[in-house]
């Protein structure tokens, strides 16, 4: 390596990084606050690398442009905030439907509407599992270090690739423009190849037959496949239809891959659960503040344990489950009116105390700790 | 030069041609010429209703005093036709012993190809300029055109032809030219003055019979067997074909399907195929050759 | 350059014919367009394996299914988006856009006018048969004043888009028209724009007979073909007077042809050129 491993970078910067390590070859997007150092690193980045680089005339053109490229069978991806998020929604359903590998970034900030765009949050957990309209398959990973961000970055291209879904990376203003040291190592071999390539006979080829695991070849254009991609509800052969027993067919499969592949996507951090009679969950900025809490827990006496889901969705439900059992409260604090504890609460009926905050300040690990005390009294 | 008292009767030249081809140009080069040496000079011309391809006409009649604007059949003292066929058309207003110059160029009208089938016959003239060179007395039969390419520039074949004509009149070439290059774009006078002697030169040296110079070839007769198929399970009877046929040969069936119901009409104009949205008619043409005795349209 | 006469092109060497007959309307103009394009396609040589065709939404953008080639049906208003991001990371390919006039012009329009202005080497056939046709009859931007549809009941009363107009002024480097009735001048004109190195912009004049025309009592789709050389869109076409193209024996009262043509440099050429030379500074 004639560069320099460690290096003090933004979050966002490592973002690039990352993307660029993963094999990440075209990026398109649209400036928007708290994300655009995300297109700026990739601009001055991927020409390096031979990779593509276009800003386009908005949100909507720089999700589309990520799928087209992707459809050539190129690594792609794009970096957005809330508004531009929302924007994004329509074209990531066609990518969840067509199957289109691809990463987007988003750097969460004050919400609803424009909001505080200067100010972190962390308002897109709900959004970015159900923000397309439709039952869909989506990955999301929400790193909590610039570290982090660098390997999740990477993971959510090996994902994405690996099983033909979009990936959210979701991550909150304050990791996104924090600077950390963080080791730029080469991407893992396991998590740099590309899709899986169409190959074998042309004729009579049907591009979402999938595979034993579920996730159909890609055919790339070219390569004499000449297949029909569409996001209207397609069979097998690509074509769309509405015979509903074709459609529960290929829906069911759509909707069923992640969960054939759970252990592949979940990914979670679990300190002290074992034997926790509080277990704090959280993500992003405000797990790190919760690390502190339940550190500072247990320096006092207090069985407190972590469990930060990594991946955020899917939700790593049976360690969540089998961790918090024992547990008898659940502390989230997330920088919004509740989404997370929510839908914790399914896991953890009764148990859970949801410690909101939607100021556009960060939740200080005293708050954490102060919560954790009253849920055990 | 010309006397103006050797003159008696009016001189009578009827000018035709078809749209776009310059016979208003070339009459008004001629009027223009007789006024200069004082004559009286009648023009009479129809044009414009013609568009391009149509016939247009012009009557001049100059003399010391000219009282009629038009020129009867059988009293013209000049022919002058820049198109074959309306050479043809107007060869009755020639009088007996009169000077008959044609360009044998063949512009050919979409009346005369009323039958579109390959290899059918046009209805233009069938008439050979030998022919009609061995009829008339003084006549002049040449590929004016040809003879301007061959100056680099098309345009001039009617200065040729003026050429030609200046040696049936009496006025100097220097007059001619003079009046030319009144009329013609300022960078072409001088290919203009080529083509002018050139069509004195031509005149000069013309044997008589005149050498035919260009022969049109016959109706074309191309060996070729059209099928028009018709996939009936994707018409969707939109009717389109059907009215758009020139031939008529196509219509809808009692399942608004469309059906051939003339196929020895059909052409192979293809246009039922290109207009049909449907992509339900292929027209198939093949060489005679290897579909021995089928009749067209099959 | 293979030269494929009318008599060698085979249509349906392009078509997936498993899915015919396909599900435009009778009449519907959208058929001839195809025609043309693929006529152009099989003209230049193209091989169906390199040839991608991105379409919207509406009866235009269905078309694309029908075509033996990489197509992909994509989300309404964006398949220029899409295009864009296929052809910079395949410029081994050749990428035709198909979409419609609201596909383009209204929920598409502001890709359209930023395609025009990057100048990447696509081209973009916009099949404009005035109306939303796959959602019932709708107004559309380029809706003759005072027809009827069904959000016109009593007539429209707004302007329309003079698309060609619009893509010359945003900096398409290659603008056309042409009708459907003219398939193989409209064939031309296709091949003019694939073959044009940078963004062309076609605007194909197309009919919606069911819809629109029984709307409108344009007639029936013979009618309504024929007319679209003499009466159909005055008004929104500049009158009269605007006719640029030497047709004697039809008057035309809109500019049909290659519109607009300039030699810009292309978006992807650029861009490749751009990479090359950091890369060697690397």
């Amino acid at each position: 390596m004639s560069k320099q491993r460690l290096q003090n970078i933004p979050g966002n910067h490592a973002c690039a990084l990352g993307a660029v390590a993963a094999g990440c070859r075209f990026y398109a997007g649209y400036p928007i606050t708290p994300s655009s150092e995300v297109a700026e690193r990739m601009s001055a980045e991927l020409p390096k690398v031979g990779g593509m680089f276009v800003q386009m005339e908005d949100e909507i053109a720089s999700m589309g442009a990520v799928i087209g490229a992707s459809m050539g069978g190129v690594k792609a991806m794009t970096a957005t905030s809330g508004p531009g998020f929302s924007l994004k929604q329509e074209n990531l359903g066609y990518a969840a439907q067509a199957e289109i590998p691809c990463v987007i970034i988003n750097v969460m900030r004050g919400g609803p509407s424009t909001g505080m765009p200067t100010r972190p949050a962390q308002g897109d957990i709900m959004q970015a599992r159900w923000g397309t309209h439709g039952d869909h398959p989506i990955i999301v990973v929400a790193p909590d270090s610039v570290a982090e961000i660098y390997s999740e970055t990477i993971r959510a291209f090996a994902l994405s690739e690996r099983l033909r879904v979009p990936v959210v990376v979701l991550y909150d203003e304050v990791v996104g423009h924090l600077i950390e040291t963080v080791d730029l190592q080469p991407a893992p071999e396991e998590q740099l190849a590309s899709r899986k390539w169409a190959e074998g006979p042309r004729e009579g080829f049907l591009p979402y037959r999938a595979d034993a695991d579920m996730v159909p070849p890609f055919p790339r254009p070219g390569d004499g496949f000449r297949t029909h991609t569409t996001g209207l509800t397609h069979d097998e052969n690509g074509f769309p239809t509405q015979a509903h027993e074709r459609v529960e067919a290929v829906i069911g499969r759509l909707l069923g891959k992640l969960d054939r592949h759970k252990e592949l996507i979940e990914s979670y951090e679990a300190v002290g659960c074992e034997d926790a009679e509080v277990i704090v969950t959280a993500i992003g900025i405000s797990a790190r503040a919760a690390k502190k809490a339940v550190a500072t827990a247990r320096k006092n006496g207090i069985k407190a344990g972590l469990f930060r889901p990594i991946t955020l969705w899917p939700f790593p439900e049976e360690a969540f489950r089998k961790l918090s059992a024992g547990a008898s409260a659940v502390v989230v604090p997330e920088m919004n009116a509740g989404q997370l504890a929510l839908e914790l609460e399914r896991f953890a009926p009764g148990k859970v105390s949801a410690l909101t905050r939607y100021d556009g300040e960060h939740i200080d690990p005293s708050q954490i700790l102060k919560r954790i005390e009253e849920v055990l009294s | 030069m010309n006397d103006k008292s050797k003159i008696e009767k009016p001189v009578n030249v009827l000018i035709v041609g078809v749209g776009g081809q310059g016979v208003i140009m070339v009459s008004k080069v001629l009027a223009l010429l007789c006024q200069t040496h004082g004559f009286e000079v009648k023009q009479s011309e129809v044009h414009g209703m013609a568009k391009r391809g149509g016939g247009v006409f012009s009557h001049i009649r100059f003399g010391p005093k000219v009282w009629s604007p038009t020129i009867p059949k059988g009293k013209a003292d000049i022919l002058l036709a820049l198109e074959w066929a309306e050479a043809m058309r107007w060869l009755d207003h020639l009088k007996p012993g009169g000077t008959f110059i044609a360009d044998t160029q063949r512009i050919v009208p979409p009346f005369a190809c009323r039958n579109r089938k390959r290899g059918a016959e046009r209805n233009y003239s069938r008439e050979t300029p030998a022919e009609i060179i061995d009829k008339v007395k003084n006549g002049y039969a040449l590929d004016a055109e040809g003879m301007a390419m061959t100056l680099g520039n098309r345009r001039v074949a009617n200065t040729i032809l003026l050429g030609v004509l200046s040696t049936a009149l009496d006025f100097s070439p220097e007059s001619w030219q003079a009046v030319i290059e009144k009329f013609v774009p300022p960078h072409t006078i001088e290919t203009n003055a080529q083509a002018f002697q050139e069509g004195r030169s031509w005149t000069a040296n013309a044997v008589k019979p005149l050498p035919v110079v260009s022969e049109a070839p016959s109706a074309e007769s191309i060996d070729i067997t059209t099928e028009l198929t018709i996939n009936t399970v994707w018409c969707k009877g939109c009717d389109i074909c059907v009215k758009m046929c020139p031939e008529r040969c196509l219509a809808l069936n009692e399942d608004q399907e469309a059906v051939l119901i003339h196929p020895d009409k059909c052409t192979g104009c293809r246009i039922c195929e290109w207009l049909c949205p449907d992509y339900a008619i292929k027209l198939h043409k093949r060489p005679n050759s290897q579909t021995e005795g089928t009749g067209a349209g099959v | 350059m293979n030269e494929i006469s009318a008599d060698s092109f085979d249509i349906n060497e392009y078509l997936r014919l498993e899915l015919f007959p396909h599900f435009l309307c009778p009449g519907c103009g959208h058929g001839m367009a195809m025609r043309a394009m693929l006529w152009a396609v099989a003209e230049l040589g193209i091989d169906k394996d390199n040839l991608a065709i991105v379409s919207g939404i509406g009866c235009s953008g269905r078309m694309g299914a029908y075509v033996d080639a990489n197509t992909f049906h994509v989300t309404h208003g964006r398949p220029l988006a899409f295009a864009t991001g296929l052809k910079l990371a395949r410029p081994d390919l050749t990428v035709i856009v198909i979409t419609g006039d609201g596909d383009s012009l209204a929920i598409g329009g502001n890709h359209l006018i930023h395609a025009c202005r990057r100048n990447l080497d696509i081209t973009c056939l916009m099949l404009n048969n005035e109306i939303y046709g796959m959602t019932g009859g709708q107004v559309s931007p380029t809706t003759t004043l005072t027809r009827f549809t069904t959000t016109t009941p009593y007539g429209n009363y707004e302007p329309a888009f003079d698309a060609c107009r619009l893509a010359e002024a945003a900096g398409a480097s290659f603008v056309g028209r042409e009708a459907t009735l003219q398939v193989p001048t409209l064939k031309n004109l296709i091949r003019e724009g694939i073959e044009h190195k940078g963004f062309s912009f076609l605007e194909v004049i197309s009919d919606c007979t069911e819809i629109y025309g029984r709307k409108n009592a344009l007639g029936n789709s013979p009618e309504m073909v024929l007319s679209q050389k003499s009466k159909m869109r005055p008004e929104s076409y500049g009158g009269l007077m605007s006719n640029k193209v030497d047709q004697p024996f039809r008057p035309n009262p809109f500019q049909t042809g290659v519109l607009a043509r300039n030699e810009r440099q292309e978006y992807g050429e650029l861009c490749r050129r751009h990479i090359a030379a950091k890369q060697q500074a690397e």
